[in-house]
């Protein structure tokens, strides 16, 4: 018998052959969408997690996003090759500073640049201030996993109120990767001292694009 | 990892007199409480959630053979390997066998309790293999060659001065006293280990049985870049870990980071299902999945079998007056504080770890933070019975315990005693504290005096303020 079959086997004797049935509801399953509008309430979350929302008129906020760009000493900008929201605002940007554009397999392969990955989320959620991004339909994750900086373009639609939403357009086949992405990427492991950009991007931007 | 825990005694007088140990304890332990009791009353729903979190774990302990093969099937049907190990030996030798067979030398580790308790790191290097543990805090204590003292935070112990020593002995980086600097080094050198290494090795703090999918929870992103990066994914995960479905994932990422370091949600959750699929640019084409039995089918078969509804999430250590006290390498093994004084008996064997049960004052802190509602206390208090029935106890502490029980069911006898040790006591009392107390006392008035006793004994004075007058 192979190590799986005895295992099982133990399991089903420690088990007792029950068999698992719907039972009563749970509670706390169903706890209302949160109060106020769903972006309005993303703002706040987000902001608290440690991001920075930019919104109102592009012009505006592609002004704003340039400088904090600069701020962060960012020279170098990339975004997937197939995401065109995420290539317009790259591209507008690079009047806003001495930037220029690269690609993910560039910065993949050692870059000495500061970077900013630019990618539209798949959804952001109100709930937690959570940007998600993931692999499903050949997409690429580089842009929120080995820039500096990440730049999340997040279409105002694509806010919904609780993870459960966001999970349920993924199952019953998720794609190899679905990623929350909240705030920056975080440590506290010396004398327990936040410190950001532990291995992630260390500063985390969502750019509201309007209705 | 090597096993101590029947050491307590000596580790905890060691722990006591280490002052930086001390300091560092006092920081962190309240530092992760405050925080996680701000964020649990700003969630109003924390008490439903825990409720429904608890059941969904025992719903998962009542039928774990089902739902263990429904994740099988799953993660099977999307390309992952799953291998079963049933001891920490057989977990070594599967682990060694699909690094040697992937041809890997170098290996990415994220933060994995699990692959403490099988000691995979030796196994790898054993076989060859380099594994750089890329969790800062592990990375930290790795290159100290330490074993972590605290399930989220494994060097809590070092110093930012500490931690520069060993970056500049095993790094070459300069001196310095700015944690962002250090941070900023461990990131670098970690960064071309990421980007070189041909495994990402992984825990699991979820099983997702219907779909097949591992989920980690990070705040580094040490996790995703292990699982995107490399060409092969090997997560080692105890059988434990599974839960029923997809949508039961949010319960328990709404509770896991509020009760381990008070966040809202972690900064990275990675949910991940099988190989990279045709046409993705990254993800790894080869995904295996070690699922750990060690000690685990036993547990499930006995009364403690909820200590397997367990997330790690180390609320019980920080709120620990004794974990507060002595830190998490005194108790010996990988887990540490209430939990690992329950579990750690129950995986290697209670002989191996009697000690671990009784290094607890049973205050019931414990249970008042567990997010799965662990009746820790219980537990601790069985575990010392059942030490007691398997002749673990000395015929001294055996003695003094029906002693104890014999005075505590006979009122008049005990307040004789009372009278007595009143008596007694004051030959000893300096001041307000009994200090200098013969053996077997002596433990007591060593370090700190002993509060002296009243002279009239609580009932008495009870008797006195109800007016009841014999």
């Amino acid at each position: 018998m192979s190590e799986r079959e005895q295992l099982f086997r133990r399991l089903s004797a420690a088990c007792g052959g029950r068999v698992p049935t719907a039972g009563e509801p749970l509670p706390g399953s169903d706890a209302g969408a949160p109060e106020g509008g769903l972006v309005a309430r993303f703002a706040d979350t987000f902001a608290a997690a440690g991001g920075v929302l930019l919104r109102g008129p592009v012009e505006e906020a592609l002004s704003d996003l340039g400088e904090l760009l600069r701020g962060e000493g960012v020279s170098a900008l990339f975004c997937p090759e197939d995401d065109e929201a995420a290539r317009e605002i790259a591209e507008a940007l690079v009047p806003f500073g001495p930037f220029h554009l690269t690609t993910g397999a560039e910065v993949r392969g050692g870059s000495a640049a500061v970077t900013a990955g630019f990618r539209t989320a798949e959804a952001a959620i109100s709930e937690t201030g959570t940007i998600v991004e993931t692999s499903a339909g050949g997409k690429t994750l580089l842009p929120g996993l080995i820039a500096d900086v990440h730049v999340s373009i997040v279409p105002a639609g694509s806010v919904v109120a609780r993870m459960e939403e966001a999970l349920a357009s993924f199952t019953p086949d998720p794609p190899r990767n679905i990623s929350f992405l909240t705030g920056p990427s975080k440590t506290g492991d010396i004398e327990q001292t936040l410190t950001v950009g532990a291995h992630g991007p260390k500063k985390a931007i969502a750019f509201l694009l309007p209705p | 990892m090597e096993l101590h825990a029947n050491a307590f005694g000596r580790n905890a007088r060691k722990a006591l007199l280490d002052k930086s140990l001390q300091e560092a304890l006092g920081r962190t332990t309240g530092r992760f409480l405050a925080h996680r009791d701000a964020a649990v009353a700003a969630f109003p729903e924390f008490e439903a959630t825990r409720e429904r979190a608890s059941r969904i774990k025992g719903d998962v302990l009542d039928h774990l053979d089902t739902y263990l093969a429904r994740f099988v099937e799953a993660a099977e049907r999307r390309g992952a390997i799953v291998h079963v190990a049933r001891d920490a030996p057989e977990a070594r030798e599967i682990a060694a066998r699909i690094a040697r067979d992937e041809g890997v030398t170098l290996a990415v580790k994220s933060k994995s309790m699990a692959s403490e308790e099988i000691s995979f790191n030796e196994a790898l290097q054993e076989a060859g293999v380099t594994v750089v543990e890329s969790d800062l805090g592990e990375f930290i204590i790795q290159l100290a060659g330490e074993a972590p003292s605290h399930i989220i935070a494994p060097a809590v112990h070092k110093t930012r001065q500490e931690v520069s020593r060993l970056f500049e002995r095993h790094l070459g980086e300069p001196r310095t006293d700015s944690i962002p600097e250090l941070v900023g080094m461990a990131r670098r050198h970690l960064r071309s280990k990421f980007l070189s290494a041909g495994m990402g090795v992984s825990g699991g703090n979820f099983l997702v049985a219907d779909t097949g999918s591992v989920v980690l929870v990070t705040n580094e992103g040490n996790g995703r870049m292990g699982t995107i990066l490399p060409r092969v994914h090997l997560a080692v995960v105890g059988i434990e870990k599974v839960i029923p479905r997809m949508a039961d994932l949010p319960t328990f990422l709404r509770l896991l980071p509020r009760s381990a370091s008070g966040q809202a949600i972690s900064s990275y959750v990675s949910i991940l299902t099988g190989t990279r699929s045709a046409g993705d640019p990254e993800g790894p084409e080869r995904m295996h999945i070690l699922l750990l039995d060690c000690g685990r089918s036993a547990i499930l078969e006995g009364k403690y079998r909820e200590i397997l509804k367990c997330v790690r999430c180390a609320a019980c250590l920080n709120v620990c007056p004794v974990y507060q006290s002595v830190g998490g390498h005194a108790y010996g093994w990988v887990y540490s504080g209430p939990i690992g004084a329950v579990l750690t008996p129950l995986l290697v064997g209670l002989p191996e770890a009697a000690a671990l049960p009784d290094a607890s004052t049973l205050c019931g802190a414990c249970a008042d933070v567990c997010p799965v509602k662990i009746p820790l206390p219980d537990f601790l208090l069985e575990l010392r019975s059942d030490a007691r029935e398997q002749g673990l106890k000395t015929p001294g502490e055996i003695a003094a315990m029906k002693g104890y029980a014999g005075v505590m069911k006979r009122a008049g006898l005990l307040e004789a005693l009372e009278r007595i040790a009143g008596v007694l006591g004051q030959f000893f009392t300096k001041g307000k504290g009994i200090a200098g107390l013969p053996y077997p006392l002596s433990g007591w008035t060593e370090r700190r005096d002993f509060p002296a006793a009243a002279v009239q004994p609580f009932r008495k004075q009870w008797k006195i303020k109800r007016g009841v007058r014999r």
